[in-house]
């Protein structure tokens, strides 16, 4: 049997034990894939129908739900240059929550250049406010010292609304970094960090997996409409911005960043903190044995 | 009258901060509102500019009407609109003078700034901004008064948020929300000699608890501009027989213009607020368009105006006394704004109005204090430890109101330098700690990074080896924007660097041959 099988299979054993599993579920389980890669020009209708392959939004959001929708907003950049988050595909994963009933759906970033800037340059400070979103710029006040026991990290100041929402919803962009070569999913996660945040890169690798002890994501959305395949992480030539007009999305984070590897000619593995991720158990890289589900549109 | 005035100074006043506060980004790269159009109105530095630059300000046009105004209708400038006699204004209305004290009659001091700064000016030194009202106060404003009130105000709410009293803070963070919406700025700005500009100003207010309007009188060069004009309006005031001298209109009268001795009536000291009209008993006086002139003749004794203009050309070889301007060597702090004019011109066009460091978006922009020698003083440098130059920012240049920063378009911002990073190899982790940092290259915003790496094998202290990336910098791509120094993790003294060298605006500093 294989891993993934038998992961489900012990799933639907629990739900069955605690009285409300049915086998419905299995059955309805077996069929939803690990990853889904979905192709095609409309940025919007991709995020639809990859989220709808994954088993629909209801599945990850529930009635009520307070959810924070975290992209990247790091640069003062336009979305053609692909240092952002495609604003499109931020605002249908909006919508989406507020389809499942979300009470109240937060989008913010703490970013390297000009906020302002930032917000109203990438689009997704507009785009966000029209589908529902309420749009913040980072309140310092809100980091709180949180212990992570990491490798790297002991402990470190991460942004408490990320910490108290009920989901959370990762919307990274996927590019080319000087450092650690690529930044997708786990990278994101540097955009609640406080402090001073740019020493991580003294050891990027472990820092990047340990923030995956703390910040679990209900789901994993990776844009990669357009990557950035070099000078990242903010680009600025559109020479280096090729179009995929692609989304991948997972529950699972270090296999979504593995598979965005692959868009760059790279693996999983040839990323020393999915390797590390891997390696402590936060997600797999052998994305080779995930079911992986492909649609155009 | 006096009700009508009130309203109009107020106004006046309201628009002025109003604009003032949207001196901000919202994050586009224009601001929506003409932010600097007192300045643009304002003769003093219009043709101060003229006469150090031969250069036309950006609002030249717009300050002829202010004088053709002044021609018309006299002061009212000073009466109605300008916004710091409105400050000083209020403050000299929470005093109760004595009527019995004596005004100084020190009226002339202004006019012998006046003539000090257009000298000068006409030997290209451009000092006009250090006095003039709405320089001043833009700057007093921008550097001190405004961050200072910020400060209070958020360390205020800040403090009932971390007491975390319970309800309290479900009350304040609305009220603070709304506030940060209107009144405060996006991030606490800091300046350099906030302490000392703000000093200035608020010793400046405090005269008018001595004397009504103390600046206004005595030494507002605008004032005394105008005032010689406002001899020629067709506006004039006039006092008709029915007057019995019984002297209600002198303690009124904001300019101490003597409106209760006929013969010593100085007509160019009358800010036409109306004060004597509304108070006289008789209803006597008049302002009106026939009036004919009866005043006294505006005597500033030769000697003492040739004193001051002998004062306005010979601080000029004083204030030149500035060796970094004749040694061939530059200074490396001195980072001018992109677009900047070449040190020489920007001196003589740069009104230290501060509207550029009000504006600019990472509070980069500092005031000098004698680092661009006396002439220069408070003149706009970036400094990046403290902020950097955002690379698709053109706002200072927008708000320049001389023109001594030019207006850029993104396309050509681009292509200007500004100065050049150097590395600091004793203090760049990996090149002196091999300690993997790339900080540096990540931030470098040029399309193509003027940062790249040298990978390297270095061992540690084991002898163990180690593949580094030591960061390198390209000195023709960079731009000195100085977002890394800003960024390096080497929080105090940092490991890359900007200085002046390779700034575009100049021919001689530079270090590549070209
Ligand atoms: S210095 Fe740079 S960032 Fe600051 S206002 Fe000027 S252009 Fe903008
Ligand atoms: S100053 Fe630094 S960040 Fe700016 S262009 Fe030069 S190397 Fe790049």
């Amino acid at each position: 049997m294989k891993r993934r099988e038998f992961l489900k299979l012990a799933a639907a054993a629990g739900l069955a034990s605690s009285g409300i599993g049915r086998l419905v579920n299995t059955v309805e389980a077996a069929q939803i894939p690990d990853l889904v890669v979905a192709h095609g020009s409309s940025p919007s209708n991709i995020t639809r129908a990859a989220i709808d392959t994954m088993g629909g939004i209801k599945k990850f959001i529930s009635r009520g739900d307070i959810v924070v929708v975290k992209p990247n907003i790091a640069w003062d950049r336009l979305p053609e240059h692909a240092a952002n988050t495609n604003p499109e595909v931020v605002a249908t994963v909006i919508q989406m929550c507020f389809e499942a009933g979300a009470k109240k759906v937060k989008v913010f970033d703490r970013p390297v250049n000009d906020p302002r800037r930032c917000y109203v340059q990438s689009g997704i400070g507009d785009a966000s406010k029209k589908a529902g979103a309420e749009v913040s710029f980072v309140d310092e006040r809100k980091f709180k010292e949180i212990t992570i026991k990491g490798n790297a990290l002991k402990s470190w100041p991460l942004y408490t609304e990320i910490l108290e929402a009920d989901k959370i919803i990762n919307i990274p962009i996927a590019k080319h970094h000087g450092l650690s070569k690529l930044t997708m999913s786990m990278k994101n996660w540097m955009g609640v960090m406080g402090g001073r945040r740019s020493s991580i890169h003294q050891r990027i690798d472990e820092s990047l997996a340990d923030l995956g002890i703390i910040i679990k994501p209900t789901l994993t959305i990776l844009d990669a409409v357009r990557i950035l395949t070099g000078n990242g992480p903010q680009g600025g030539d559109i020479a280096d911005v090729k179009k995929l007009d692609t989304v991948i999305v997972g529950v699972d984070q270090v296999a979504v960043d593995s598979y965005g590897a692959t868009l760059f000619g790279m693996k999983g593995s040839d990323l020393g903190y999915l390797k590390i991720a891997d390696k402590m158990g936060l997600g797999r890289t052998d994305i080779e044995r995930l079911m992986i589900k492909k649609i155009n549109i | 009258m006096k009700n009508l005035r009130r309203i109009t100074q107020g106004l006046f006043l309201l628009v002025f901060i109003f604009l003032f506060l949207q001196t901000e980004s919202k994050g586009r790269d224009e601001l929506g509102y003409p932010v600097k159009i007192f300045l643009d109105f304002d003769p003093l530095i219009s043709i101060t500019t003229l006469l150090s630059n031969h250069s036309v300000a950006e609002g030249f046009y717009l300050s002829i009407i202010t004088i053709i105004a002044t021609l018309l209708l006299g002061r009212v400038f000073c009466g109605w609109v300008c916004p710091l006699g409105t400050l000083n204004n209020i403050i000299g209305s929470l005093k109760k003078y004595n009527p019995k004290t004596k005004p100084l009659n020190w009226h002339k001091i202004k006019y012998y700034i006046l003539i000090f700064l257009i000298t000068s000016s006409v030997f290209t030194l451009q000092l006009s901004g250090i006095l003039d009202p709405l320089s001043l106060l833009i700057r007093s404003f921008s550097v001190s008064i405004y961050p200072i009130f910020n400060y209070s105000v958020s360390a205020f709410f800040d403090a009932i948020y971390n007491l975390n009293i319970s309800g309290l803070s479900s009350i304040s963070e609305p009220v603070f929300s709304v506030l940060k919406k209107t009144l405060l700025s996006f991030q606490q700005p800091f300046y350099l000699q906030a302490a000392f500009v703000g000093g200035i100003f608020i010793f400046i207010l405090g005269l008018n608890l001595f004397e009504k309007r103390f600046w206004c009188r005595y030494f507002c060069p605008l004032g005394a501009l105008l005032g010689i004009l406002s001899r020629f309006s067709i506006l004039k005031r006039s006092v008709s027989e029915g007057c019995n001298s019984c002297g209600a209109c002198g303690s009124v009268c904001q300019g101490n213009a003597s409106p209760d001795q006929k013969e010593k009536w100085r007509d160019a000291e009358c800010y036409y607020c109306w004060n004597c009209d509304d108070i006289c008993p008789q209803n006597a006086v008049s302002f009106g368009f026939k009036g004919r002139k009866a005043s006294a003749s505006m005597d500033l004794g030769r000697r003492r105006v040739v004193t001051s203009m002998i004062t306005g050309i010979s601080v000029l070889p004083f204030l030149r006394q500035n060796p970094f301007l004749n040694s061939g060597h530059y200074k490396q702090d001195l980072i001018r704004p992109p677009g900047s004019l070449e040190e020489k011109d920007f001196l003589q066009k740069c009104v230290k109005c501060g509207e550029c460091m009000k504006v600019c978006i990472t509070n980069g922009l500092q005031p000098t204090f004698l680092e661009a020698g006396f002439e220069g003083i408070w003149s706009p440098i970036l400094v990046p430890r403290i902020g950097y130059c955002e690379y698709r920012c053109t706002l200072c240049g927008q708000v320049c109101p001389t023109g001594a920063i030019k207006k850029l378009d993104l396309k050509e911002k681009a292509k200007i330098k500004i100065g050049l990073a150097m590395i600091d190899k004793g203090r760049c982790l990996p090149h002196a700690h091999a300690t993997p940092c790339i900080v540096c290259e990540e931030v470098c915003p040029t399309p193509k990074k003027a940062i790249w790496f040298e990978k390297t094998k270095v061992r540690d202290r084991n002898r163990k080896e180690i593949l580094i990336q030591q960061p390198r910098v390209d000195l023709d791509l960079c731009i000195g924007c100085g977002i890394c120094e800003t960024k390096c993790p080497v929080v105090d003294k940092p490991a890359i660097y900007v200085t002046s060298i390779g700034e575009s605006r100049s021919k001689e500093n530079q270090v590549l041959l070209k």
